[in-house]
């Protein structure tokens, strides 16, 4: 059994290529198209790590961490924000909201792949 | 699926998506002039710049990240406040779009790398968004501007590098597990760069059980690592943990004041550092003292000024008080020697949870995005793609599935079997609401293709020097998706020439005491089972003697002829009433109103055209709502059976006797002029004694159509003729009966058009 990433992006493209990416490499992957919808999926089952995007419609990567952080069985669960060299503020934003990691976007899934195993074991 | 291929496919998504993206970045920029809160607008452009920069880099599209990032700054420029919304800005914006537009048709044609002719199109373009970013910011990308820190220790470490092994001492945040940083996977990480030779946990911070929090991380780490990377990639590794943590990294070789100040630096932990760093063959016991002894007065020298050579660690790590380090200094070396532990060193100060804890910034309440939800993107949420080839063959079935059923229905009626015959009617019933829902996969509002025409208005009207505005309404119209995808061409070129032919000159606007500023409407709605598209100018409207006397040099019509003014409108749609001579450059685009009108039958749709000399014009297209399914009457004549669509059917009533010779009938006083199918297709045998009429409407015109047999509603699902059959007037399609015959669909509108002329035939036919 692999560990199961969530990666939140509302670009299907993104999510496309991080999934198969993490899949290449032995990870589970669930997709969540925006912040409401991957709190949804956050439902009890095991996520071992969270890949957010800042910029989203409906919820955005911030206060989607907030609420992450707010869910007893998820507040533990590592957060890579997506973030781009123009938005330092948010990176900040997003380190003082509980996610401590960033990938700079735009990225290579090699760099992804890199952080996450930072992270955690395949 | 091969990698390749999902590669390809995940390609294939950022092209569609970047297409949508573009789209909505066109409308919120064309909206942004006349929008009061523009915030909204600026967010959803912003977020679409920044999405397709984002993937573009995925994708090693570098060229694509290049150009989106100039966007995307001055955007954000704009969404700051920092510029404002102008029209020149708007206007040097619009064009990036376009060449986003052709950037990606490059990439969905597999050329990844830049095209030189595109290339020198973005320089032009990047050049107009000068002026809207900052002289200094824009052109400086971040990574050109790491952590000054890591360089200084990366030179160090290109001289030291495969010397021996590296030393990195990780004092990890006291809050790191809550951040879900767990400390040994960054340790196992480490081995993917080299060689881990030893680890040592020192757990003297570590409190008593009254005091220990599960939740906490208590633990500090010594790693000797054998690696050919230099410093910089090492402390990488621990970016994400920098900040709230202690990281030192010290290659082989570095000078022994590194080693005395991480020894120094270790507080109440300096002991067992020194003697790590020892044991594991870092540099002698001696070189380490004497270094100390050199950095206890260095410390006592420079106060509590950060030491410049404290390797890759963040400034922080060297704020260990100045009181502490003489003492600890004093402490180390003897202990080192004599192979003592730390234990007995009274704390000094709790350095490190002091720092963690300092550094941990007061939580800023992030605003929130609330007024980010678009309806778009929430519709996104709701909605999923579906291959349109797929949907076709669910319609496909269903008609399928419709005969079918109409076929069982006919067996049913045949048998006389009541129960049968009930189950069959409520089988109908729910394949005629799956028929239904399957026809409402492929309905999409209109509105996606009158937004086009925002864009087109603006560059054409300034084009022509015109002032133009275009109004929309009925944009929520819902149209089958084929039609929407066929009837853009058309709608463009009735677009352009109302704004080009139409819509007059300010000055001539200004004389007639017209407003300056022109409107075009465009506009949708349902009519009795038909979608009419309205496209209309306040311009100079059509002059029909004009119009008559250009037809006749054409040889259009005969000179003198009468025509009625709905007939000469009909006119400009003909075949070589436009020569390129007249048409000027923008409604010449090798579309003529006769192609106009050849598309939009069809479709088959037809076009009226209401217009009034000096106040204006509208061409009314209208046209079935869907392509697939009809609800039609079917009919007999001899053998054969005809259909006739349903809604187009006003009345059926029977034929008068004695009207041989004639090709009209009383219908409550009304004339009713009628055509016989039975003449028109040429059907042999026996006329019945009573003959029927189905009394059918198009546009205003009632005409009769005289059969043998009324046979009823019958559901039809309309096959396309074979290209053979294209051209033959009257004739719609076919379908087939539930007894597997084949029923021609009968064309009203093509029958009445040509009525005149099949009466003609129809004489002949009669006089023989």
């Amino acid at each position: 059994m692999g560990k199961t990433i969530l990666v939140v992006d509302d670009s299907a493209s993104v999510r496309q290529v991080v999934g198969l990416a993490l899949r290449g490499a032995g990870y589970d992957v669930i997709e969540g198209v925006d912040g409401v919808d991957a709190l949804s999926k956050l439902d009890g089952r095991k996520v071992h790590l969270i890949i957010s995007d800042v910029n989203m419609p409906r919820m955005d990567g911030i206060t989607f961490v907030k609420e992450t952080k707010k869910l007893a069985a998820y507040k533990f669960t590592p957060i890579i924000m997506l973030t781009t060299e123009s938005a330092d503020g948010k990176k900040a934003e997003g380190q003082a909201a509980g996610a401590k990691a960033w990938v700079v976007k735009p990225f290579q899934p090699a760099q992804m792949l890199a952080a996450v195993s930072k992270l955690i074991l395949p | 699926m091969s990698f390749e291929d999902e590669m390809r496919s995940a390609m294939a998504t950022f092209v569609v998506e970047a297409r949508e993206l573009l789209q909505d970045m066109e409308t919120g920029l064309l909206g942004l002039e006349n929008d009061t809160d523009p915030e909204e607008a600026i967010g959803a452009i912003f977020r679409a710049a920044h999405t397709i920069k984002g993937s573009s880099g995925l994708f090693g599209l570098d060229h694509l990240v290049r150009f989106t990032h100039v966007l995307e700054s001055v955007l954000d420029r704009l969404r700051n406040d920092e510029i404002a919304v102008s029209p020149e800005l708007v206007g040097a914006l619009l064009p990036c779009c376009d060449h986003l537009g052709r950037l990606m048709s490059a990439v969905e044609e597999g050329r990844l790398d830049e095209d030189p002719a595109l290339a020198a199109e973005g320089v032009a373009l990047h050049a107009r968004l000068e002026p809207y970013l900052t002289d200094a910011a824009a052109p400086a990308p971040a990574d050109d501007a790491p952590a000054p820190a890591d360089t200084t220790t990366a030179d160090a470490a290109d001289t030291a590098a495969g010397q021996g092994a590296m030393h990195l001492s990780l004092r990890f945040g006291v809050d790191c597990l809550r951040s879900g940083m767990d400390p040994l996977s960054f340790i196992r990480y480490l081995s993917t760069l080299g060689e881990i030779r030893d680890v040592r946990v020192l757990d003297g911070l570590f409190p008593d059980a009254a005091a220990f929090d599960p939740e906490s991380s208590y633990l500090d780490f010594e790693v000797t690592l054998e690696t050919t990377a230099d410093v910089a990639s090492v402390s990488d590794v621990f970016e994400f943990v920098r900040e709230d943590s202690e990281i030192t990294v010290l290659a082989a070789g570095s000078p022994a004041a590194d080693y005395a100040t991480l020894v120094t630096g270790s507080g109440e932990l300096a002991g067992a550092v020194a003697e790590v760093l020892v044991t594991s063959g870092a540099l002698t016991p001696r070189a380490l003292e004497e270094a100390l002894a050199q950095a206890g007065s260095a410390v006592e020298v420079t106060g509590t000024a950060p030491a410049a050579p404290a390797a890759a660690a963040p400034a922080p790590d060297t704020q260990t008080p100045a009181a502490a380090a003489p003492a600890a200094v004093a402490g180390v070396p003897a202990q080192s020697r004599t192979g003592g532990t730390a234990a007995a060193q009274p704390p000094a100060t709790a350095a490190k949870t002091v720092s963690a804890a300092a550094k941990t910034p007061a939580a800023k309440t992030a605003a929130p995005a609330g007024g980010q939800a678009a309806a778009g993107a929430a519709r996104e949420a709701r909605s999923i793609r579906v291959d349109a080839l797929r949907l076709d063959r669910l319609i496909d079935v269903v008609g399928e599935l419709v005969i079918a059923g109409a076929g069982a229905g006919l067996h049913a009626t045949t048998n006389g079997d009541e129960t049968l015959l009930a189950s069959i009617s409520e089988l109908m019933r729910l394949v005629e609401e799956v028929r239904d829902s399957a026809l409402q996969l492929r309905m999409v509002p209109i509105g996606t293709t009158f937004s086009r025409f925002q864009r087109v208005v603006r560059d054409v009207s300034a084009d022509l020097g015109k002032d133009i505005a275009l109004v929309i309404s009925g944009g929520e119209t819902e149209v089958d998706k084929a039609l929407v995808e066929q009837i853009g061409d058309p709608l463009m070129h009735l677009v352009r020439n109302s704004m080009d032919h139409g819509i007059e000159s300010a000055e001539v606007r200004a004389e007639r005491g017209k407003p300056a500023r022109g409107t075009l409407r465009l506009n949708a709605y349902h009519d009795s089972g038909s979608i009419v598209i309205e496209v209309t100018d306040d311009g100079g409207g059509i002059d029909p003697e004009k119009v008559l006397a250009k037809a006749v040099e054409r040889g259009l019509v005969e000179a003198g002829a009468s025509l009625s003014e709905q007939d000469i409108y009909q006119l400009i749609f003909e075949a070589g009433f436009s020569t390129a001579a007249q048409v000027s450059d923008l409604s010449g685009r090798g579309v003529g109103m006769d192609v106009v009108k050849r598309n939009v039958t069809a479709l088959r749709g037809m076009i009226e055209v209401e217009s009034k000399v000096g106040v204006g014009c509208t061409m009314r297209i209208r046209l079935p709502l869907t392509l697939a399914i009809i609800d039609g009457f079917l009919v007999g004549v001899g053998s054969a059976s005809y259909v006739v669509p349903l809604d187009r059917v006003i009345e059926c009533v029977e034929l008068p006797p004695n009207s041989d010779l004639r090709d009209c009938m009383d219908l409550r006083g009304e004339v009713l002029p009628f055509i016989r199918l039975r003449s028109l297709f040429g059907i042999d045998g026996e006329r019945p004694r009573r003959e029927n009429v189905v009394v059918v409407e198009y546009a205003g015109m009632k005409v009769g159509l005289v059969v043998d047999a009324l046979v009823g509603e019958f559901q039809t699902v309309i096959k396309p003729l074979g290209m053979l059959f294209g051209h033959v007037n009257g004739i719609g399609g076919a379908t087939i009966l539930g007894n597997g015959d084949v029923a021609l669909i009968i064309d009203v509108s093509m029958l009445v058009r040509h009525y005149g002329e099949r009466q003609a035939e129809r004489d002949l036919v009669v006089a023989r």
